[in-house]
């Protein structure tokens, strides 16, 4: 299991974590994501080391940022 | 933006908002320029417990421009009480990737200008209704009241 925390500029609110979310829980082996809003930080957990370059996509599909 | 003296509170919020996105969704200044246009530079928001300081609602203002390019508020009540106002509406968004709404309980507070000084924001997405659904049952024929 790999984990890795992103810090993800924008999130404000629930709807924020929810698109966040929904996205990044789309690249395949991802089997959590854990978003905290307060922090700017996204904790994402797969069965195979992520790309950070498959995370910045998936994070700007949802309309944010990895700054 | 107008200030809120003397304005219906209804229309008030439903103006601000819209005028605010607008401006956003145009895109030709600088996002903290807008932001800043309508809310003082202490603003202070807090949605569904988290706090939004300036720097974090100007960096919330992006992502916002590509979720809600098409959004209307529809606001269902307001009341005002000298530069606060407590209102509840339904924001209406839809972009290319996704469409809803979200109810919104809204207490916030404004400067003499008409700038947003604090919001307080909970809100509640609303189940999304297929556009396939059936039609709702015809009503009852020649005046009959159903049981």
């Amino acid at each position: 299991m790999t984990v890795g925390v992103y810090r993800v500029a924008g999130m404000a609110c629930g709807h924020c974590e929810r698109f966040v979310t929904e996205q990044i829980e789309r690249i395949p082996g991802v089997t959590g994501v854990a978003v905290d809003v307060e922090l700017d930080t996204v904790t994402v957990t797969s069965d195979r080391p992520l790309d950070v370059g498959e995370v910045r996509a998936a994070v700007e599909e949802a309309g944010y940022e990895l700054p | 933006m107008r200030a809120l003296d003397g304005t219906d509170p209804r229309q008030f919020i439903a103006d601000f908002f819209t005028s605010f996105m607008a401006d956003l969704v145009r895109g030709d200044e600088d996002t903290a320029l807008v932001v800043d246009r309508y809310h003082t530079p202490d603003i202070v928001q807090i949605a569904d417990g988290s706090r939004m300081d300036r720097a974090k609602l100007i960096a919330h203002a992006r992502p916002a421009q590509k979720h809600q390019p098409d959004a209307r508020w529809e606001v269902h009540e307001a009341l005002a009480d000298g530069d606060r106002i407590a209102a509840r509406y339904t924001l209406h968004f839809q972009n290319r990737k996704r469409e809803g709404s979200v109810e919104v309980h809204f207490f916030g507070e404004f400067a003499d200008d008409g700038r947003m000084r604090r919001a307080h924001l909970l809100t509640r997405t609303l189940p999304v209704r297929p556009t396939s659904a059936p039609p709702p049952p015809e009503a009852p024929a020649d005046g009959q009241v159903p049981a």
